[in-house]
């Protein structure tokens, strides 16, 4: 009796499997209904960051949407603060940023309904952030230390950006997905006094190119299907 | 085998991100004076067998920078904060005292480093008679100026 129970298990199981495998006979994958809809993302790989590096502290969101076959306009924005106390000076800087720009995605899915993605793009980032140092100690030999004033600026970063990667849809509509991207700085002399150390969303200022990485979970809200 | 591979390229970005950043302990913007003597046609080193030389600051205690020897110039840290650096110079037993007077700002040298003062130049001031004229040869000083540049001739 038992075993009968266990043959009767596995021959449904089969079944349910079969059933989503084995597609009625006459329609074909490019008959399967897609859904469409703006996708929103979370960067999961700012979290890890701040566990390697304390004093910065950041959050990025994004939304990308198909708006052509395989084309996906994105915007990311998030935001950045660094609070260091160190020795020769005190820095800190925060500030918001937004990056905008276009996906590719060259995979190929045998089924329309699958929504599975490696993606080439391009972004253009700015950044608008204040950066701030304070106790300023510059000694000297002779004339013992000397403490300036603190010092204030208002700061525009631009930067250009390449981005690969690729997102897989793990249950519907869900979707975790990785990303690098080499990035451009493309305005380096925006302070004369100090290259800021963290431009938000781009990194360490004193780097004209920079390597980013980020791993995110996304839900895509399924408005249209077609 | 192909894990020694992943290994050796690890172990490769391990030691290409090392670097270790050296910083003196201080970072002071020296000026580079050398002694002159005018003549017809130009001028000449000129070099003195006795010279004593320290920086003096209201409410501040000094040391000598140069404590009776012999010389054809003198180098010296400029006064942070101060709209001029003054000196008093010993020169075979004659006192004068020499105001420098600059204007300051801050630059950064790094961000391990921190800040050191890059000063201007503007004109110098002597008030003991021994000194009969300057030329400031180059406006700008700061921490990382070589040794063998020369900021300002003083005359004799």
């Amino acid at each position: 009796m038992k075993r009968m129970k266990n043959i009767s298990g596995f021959i449904s199981s089969t079944l349910l499997v079969l059933f989503f495998l084995v597609r009625p006979a006459g329609l074909s994958a490019q008959d399967t209904l897609r859904t469409y809809g703006p996708r929103f993302g979370l960067d999961l790989a700012r979290f890890l960051y701040i566990l390697a590096d304390p004093s910065e502290v950041g959050a990025e969101f994004s939304v990308d949407f198909e708006a052509f076959r395989n084309i996906y306009p994105v915007l990311e924005a998030g935001y950045n603060t660094i609070s260091e106390d160190r020795d020769p000076f005190d820095y800190s800087a925060s500030g918001t940023y937004a990056r905008a720009g276009l996906d590719y995605n060259i995979l190929r899915n045998k089924d329309r309904s699958q929504h599975h993605t490696i993606t080439f793009g391009f972004r253009y980032g700015m950044s608008v952030f204040n950066h701030r140092i304070e106790n300023i100690q510059i000694s000297s030999s002779y004339w013992g230390i000397y403490r300036p004033g603190p010092y204030e600026n208002d700061l525009t970063g631009h930067w250009a950006e390449l981005v690969g990667g690729m997102k897989t849809e793990v249950v519907p509509n869900l979707y975790l997905g990785w990303s690098v991207r080499i990035k451009f700085l493309l305005n380096p002399d925006m302070d004369p006094l100090m290259v800021p150390e963290l431009i938000p969303g781009y990194g360490t200022g004193g780097e004209s190119r920079l390597l980013g990485f980020s791993y995110s979970i996304l839900y895509m809200i399924p408005l249209l299907k077609k | 085998m192909s894990s020694r591979i992943l290994l050796s390229v690890l172990l490769l970005f391990a030691v290409s991100c090392i670097s270790v950043e050296v910083c003196d302990e201080s970072y002071d913007s020296e000026v580079i004076v050398k002694f002159k003597t005018k003549q017809e046609g130009g001028a000449v080193d000129s070099t003195i067998s006795a010279f004593t030389l320290y920086g003096i600051r209201e409410g501040a205690d000094y040391s000598l920078l140069y404590d009776s020897v012999p010389a054809s110039g003198f180098t010296a840290p400029l006064d942070p904060g101060q709209e001029a650096s003054m000196f008093v110079m010993q020169v075979n037993g004659q006192t004068d005292t020499i105001l420098i007077y600059h204007q300051q700002e801050i630059y950064l040298i790094s961000y391990t480093c921190g800040f050191a003062n890059r000063f201007t130049l503007d004109h110098l001031e002597s008030r003991g008679g021994i000194i009969s004229g300057d030329t400031i040869l180059k406006e700008t000083v700061d921490a990382e100026d070589e040794t063998n540049e020369e900021h300002i001739w003083i005359y004799f």
